[in-house]
């Protein structure tokens, strides 16, 4: 088997556990909810989970990606991370759960193949997901913020025009 | 050397398995996942009950001494009241058929945001005071009594519930979860525990009419001024009549519509249509806020914010009340308006559109109709001159209000009005939307900034559907009838589904009516350039060219 068919045949078993890795961040009482309800709109969390894993995935293994496709995929996630009740090290630090994975799973092959190098590049681009994922986090978080102000201004919007008019006396109108 | 923690130490929220029941696990009071709590001052003008100063994130609440006998004779008093309660307590068999279909269960995937758990926080009290295997088999039958942490804990899922009645819809015997969430909210009102976000609109409204508190005279001149804004855009300037007497009809809106973004251009759209309908009606100073955010506090402040409407339709003389594009408004006016306030005052009348002669015998209770099934029913007698490639800069989608949708079933009228307004019309997923639409996730009071953060989890099924559309069928635009969408859909959108502006649905019928001798439309509602306008320029040059020709022969 070459590199490529390595990664390739331990795609399924490494997206599984992976994604159950993401459940069990979330209640216990939750985890089976998340793990067998398939509709993308009727559980959004575990279908937001599946694409970012099959993503994930993909993009490690060195598989011929875009980076905006890559991008898209995970937005999702990590937006919902970005909101829901966790820290940011536990919003992003799912992604390293995929680390000990890569090591039960693909390094054996690589390494019984003296492939280490390609092993370590794979563990590098998990890096780089990583770090694209923050981008991502930290953009989440500031519109977050910048919705907060906009709110509090759209909801006096007219009150403002209408005071500024006020100012300006008749003759300055708008 | 410190030990540094590995990733999966830092990502491990919980234990492999729960050492705790789910009854015994608390909420954490983090800051943005709850509400600021009401002000001593509000809740005194109000009179509402044990007016005091806390705060959500501290260890003691300062509650009344005797909090626990206030409790509990409240909750005596409710099932007394409300026999639906007793038997909503008694009935449920906990079949799950709700578990999975709460927004903020699936945006949160908290346990106690499945509507069967957030009711059995109320329900497990219930038990032990009012069942026989309550009384005797206490927590082995899921039964317990009242303590600081028990308190806490209703505030805190009360207020992760917007009584969208998403879950009723499921439930077997139909358990209106949402009403039990009115009662744990009622309930804590009874040891003054209310938030800021609701009680400073409730004083307001009790005060001065609308949720701002804005005064008669400045809230005519702010509606002046969106006439002008009508004016600016077809040359026509709408008339704002106020607070006259002898005129058919009353017509009541949100507040919401006149001073926030983007619910003015709502607002505009109504004044536009009116005028040239030459519609014979008032607005009113008193009667100046259509949203009743009593409900979301007791059936008595409800009952009495609901009150001006009948009040104002008396002393004005109209006929009937037309109803604006509001939420929660109409949820009262559908299920409560007759039990708080009705009979409906004697000068009333089943309303007649005059415009058509349709007769709203569906209104025939109430007396208040619902501007989209005026506007719906105007397009269907084509009453209206409408050219809805005015609207071809947008693709729009359509969220279900939850209470217009679940409600009172207005599914069809509002897609019936925009299919005539726009050319460019596309649903969201079947189970995302007409009864089964997702809340925007932030309704019944909790369209606050403070929470924005749980507002983006909680409104994550609804921003999901929307952005599924939005990369499928290249969606930019939401329509709505509720003025809370249209203040929460916007944050909403920017996060979930960045592109995608929202709107009311009169917005859009503005943009498209052709009013008797407007000029030449340049401007959509919001004074950006309307999309055929350039198409139109050498049309125009053509029409001086032909003069020009003619001087030249």
């Amino acid at each position: 088997m070459n590199i490529q068919e390595i990664f390739r045949s331990q795609k399924n078993d490494v997206v599984r556990l992976w994604t159950e890795a993401v459940y069990s961040t979330y209640p216990f009482e939750t985890t089976g909810f998340l793990r067998t309800k398939r509709d993308p709109f009727g559980n959004p969390v575990a279908h937001m989970t599946r694409e970012a894993a099959g993503t994930l995935y993909d993009a490690v293994a060195g598989e011929e990606v875009e980076i905006d496709t890559v991008k898209a995929a995970l937005e999702r996630f990590v937006k919902l991370r970005a909101v829901q009740t966790f820290t940011p090290s536990q919003g992003l630090g799912v992604f390293y759960l995929m680390k000990p994975l890569l090591r039960e799973r693909i390094l054996p092959a690589l390494a019984a193949q003296a492939e280490l190098d390609a092993y370590l590049t794979a563990e590098s681009r998990l890096d780089s997901l990583a770090l694209l994922a923050f981008d991502i986090y930290t953009a989440a978080r500031e519109t977050l913020a910048e919705s907060r102000i906009k709110e509090i201004r759209n909801q006096h919007a007219q009150l403002a025009r209408w005071a500024q008019r006020l100012e300006e006396g008749p003759s300055g109108a708008r | 050397m410190a030990k540094l923690p590995t990733p999966q130490m830092l990502v491990a929220s919980r234990p492999a398995f729960p050492d705790k029941s789910w009854l015994d696990t608390k909420p954490e009071f983090t800051p943005g996942s709850f509400c600021y709590p009401a002000k001593k001052e509000t809740m005194e003008l109000l009179h509402m009950p044990n007016p005091h100063d806390w705060d959500p994130a501290a260890e003691d609440w300062n509650l009344p001494e005797n909090w626990e006998k206030i409790l509990c004779d409240a909750f005596a008093d409710r099932l007394e009241k409300h026999r639906s309660l007793k038997l909503f307590m008694d009935i449920c068999v906990r079949c799950g058929a709700c578990a999975d279909k709460c927004h903020f269960f699936l945006g949160t995937n908290d346990p106690k945001n499945m509507p069967v758990l957030r009711a059995e926080l109320l329900r497990s009290l219930y038990r032990r005071d009012y069942t026989m295997l309550g009384k005797i088999l206490g927590k082995k039958a899921g039964a317990r009594g009242w303590d600081m942490s028990v308190v806490k804990e209703l505030f805190y899922y009360a207020y992760q519930c917007t009584e969208c009645r998403r879950c009723s819809l499921f439930c077997p015997y139909g358990i209106d979860t949402a009403e039990i969430t009115a009662i744990v909210r009622e309930l804590l009102h009874e040891v003054g525990l209310g938030i800021h976000w609701i009680m400073d609109p409730v004083k307001n409204c009790s005060f001065t009419g609308n949720h701002l508190g804005i005064q008669p005279h400045s809230f005519v001149e702010i509606v002046e001024m969106l006439a002008d804004d009508c004016e600016t855009i077809t040359g026509i300037r709408p008339k704002t009549p106020f607070n006259e007497k002898g005129h058919e009809i009353l017509f009541i809106t949100p507040s919401g519509d006149v001073f926030a973004d983007p619910g003015i251009y709502t607002f505009m759209g109504y004044l536009m249509l009116f005028h040239e309908l030459d519609l014979d009606y008032t607005f009113s100073t008193y009667a100046s806020e259509g949203g009743n955010f009593g409900s979301f506090t007791s059936f008595n402040m409800a009952k009495k914010l609901n009150a001006k409407m009948y009040a104002e339709a008396e002393r004005l003389g109209v006929k009937w009340i037309l109803g604006g594009e509001c939420g929660h408004m109409w949820r009262v006016i559908n299920q409560y308006m007759d039990t708080y306030n009705g009979p409906s005052p004697a000068n009333m009348e089943v309303p007649v559109s005059p415009i058509t002669g349709t007769v709203f015998s569906n209104a025939a209770s109430t007396k208040m109709v619902h501007i989209a099934e005026f506007t719906a029913d105007l397009i269907r007698h084509n009453k209206l001159r409408l050219d809805p490639s005015r609207n071809d800069h947008i693709i729009t989608t359509f969220h279900d209000s939850c209470n217009p949708a679940r409600a009172m079933g207005l599914l069809d009228e509002p897609r019936y009005v925009l299919r005539h307004v726009c050319n460019n019309f596309v649903e969201m997923p079947e189970n995302t939307i007409r009864e089964q639409t997702f809340c925007c996730g932030a309704g019944s009071g909790l369209n606050t900034e403070e929470i924005m953060e749980l507002r983006m989890r909680s409104g994550m099924p609804r921003g999901n559907a929307l952005r599924y559309v939005q990369q499928k069928d290249g969606v930019n635009h939401m329509a709505c009838v509720c003025a809370i969408d249209r203040a929460t859909l916007p944050p909403l959108a920017d996060y979930w589904a960045p592109g995608v502006t929202v709107s009311g649905l009169h917005e859009l019928v503005g943009n498209a009516l052709i009013m008797k001798g407007e000029g030449k439309r340049t401007m959509d509602m919001r004074q950006e350039d309307l999309p055929n306008v350039a198409e139109d320029e050498p049309e125009e040059s053509p029409a001086d060219a032909p003069e020009a020709q003619g001087e030249g022969q």
